[in-house]
């Protein structure tokens, strides 16, 4: 059984190479590989510019946040990049424990994070 | 009519607690009652008192209003008045009346006694469970006990520190122990108003064990090297208080307590 974890995709308007990607639930252990798969396909698919919604994701591990910072050191091999928005107090505390709020691009809001694509 | 009837009993469960039992109706009539059966556990400094009135069959506004005052008077001297067993209805009309604020209902006397312990005398709630070494099982036992923070009164942040400290240890577990048939992952939880303690217990992987050591002491000792590895040891003792790792033995003990802040 792992644990619950949704991933929805939209559109971002005028950007061919980006989605934004919308994680519902919790992110850990159990269903990284699940994630992990998803977002390659994505980058595959040549989308590779990645806007992570977070507002709906209610828990991260370190596991989690090792994927995390896979796709942001992938996304920026292939030229583009993977902004976090919306993130929770709590699992920015996470992140900020594990000292990658410098490694990830994190932004108040879907509207900033879209804003900052190159 | 039912009869008003009263006694205060003494209590095994300390000095400083009363066992008030009441029965009938409780209305205007009954305060002088009331007062003199108060002032026996007054006199006795038992500040704590657990109103029994599972056979309380009407409550006036006049006598909650009374047993409001003696209330405020223990309250006054550090203690409580709390009711047990009260029934719907009357449950319903202490809502209306505006009680339901002032005073704690419970069930049972055993509920009552438990909180009055938790609160008074940090008595700690204990947990024992296990489970087999699968990291789908994980996510559960995590919110499990990050539920049980919850229940016990610990705020929204501290339970979700909680339930990652529970994920991270277990995950390990899982991750560097031996799948045993025999021997399950063992959880061991102590929680009281101030603190949880949680130990995880399991057989370590001997060839995994040397390299577990190296992290564990690269996190928990001052060389704080900054690891791909141990990143969940890292969080951990981010989070938590105090952390201990024990290799003696056959399997690893980790031992975690983390102080309620919120």
């Amino acid at each position: 059984m792992e644990s619950q974890i949704e991933l929805e995709y939209e559109d971002i308007k005028g950007w061919t190479s980006a989605k934004m990607v919308r994680f519902i639930g919790d992110l850990d252990a159990t269903n990284v590989e699940t994630v992990l798969e998803r977002i390659c396909t994505l980058f595959k698919d040549g989308f590779i510019n990645i806007v992570a919604d977070f507002s709906k994701l209610r828990y991260v591990n370190s596991t989690g946040l090792g994927i995390l910072l896979h796709f942001s050191k992938s996304a920026k091999e292939k030229g583009g990049s993977f902004k976090i928005a919306n993130v929770n107090e709590n699992v920015y505390e996470i992140i900020e424990i594990i000292g990658a709020t410098s490694l990830l691009e994190i932004y108040d809001d879907v509207n900033e994070a879209v804003a900052a694509l190159k | 009519m039912n009869v008003l009837k009263m006694e205060v009993l003494e209590s095994d469960f300390g000095p400083d607690v009363a066992i008030w039992r009441i029965e009938g109706e409780l209305d205007a009539s009954s305060i002088k009652a009331i007062n003199q059966h108060f002032n026996k556990i007054l006199e006795g400094s038992r500040f704590h008192a657990i109103a029994e009135m599972s056979k309380v069959t009407h409550i006036s506004s006049a006598a909650v209003g009374e047993l409001m005052g003696c209330r405020q008077m223990l309250a006054e001297r550090g203690g409580d008045l709390v009711f047990v067993g009260l029934n719907l209805d009357l449950k319903t009309k202490l809502n209306h009346l505006g009680a339901i604020k002032i005073f704690k209902f419970h069930n049972d006397l055993r509920t009552a006694i438990n909180q009055y312990a938790w609160e008074t005398h940090l008595k700690p709630e204990k947990v024992w469970l296990s489970f087999p070494s699968e990291l789908n099982l994980v996510p559960p036992v995590r919110q499990l006990v990050s539920q049980i923070a919850r229940q016990k009164g610990y705020g929204e942040r501290d339970s979700f520190r909680i339930e990652t400290i529970v994920d991270e240890v277990c995950n390990n577990a899982v991750e560097h122990g031996i799948p045993d048939k025999l021997r399950d992952i063992e959880l061991f939880l102590k929680i009281d108003r101030k603190k949880i303690e949680i130990e995880v217990v399991n057989l370590s992987d001997p060839k995994k064990l040397n390299s577990l050591k190296a992290i564990s002491k690269s996190i928990l000792g001052t060389n704080e090297k900054k690891l791909e590895r141990g990143r969940g040891l890292s969080l951990i003792k981010m989070l938590s208080n105090d952390l201990a790792i024990d290799f003696s033995g056959k399997g690893t003990t980790v031992h975690v307590t983390k102080l309620r802040e919120d």
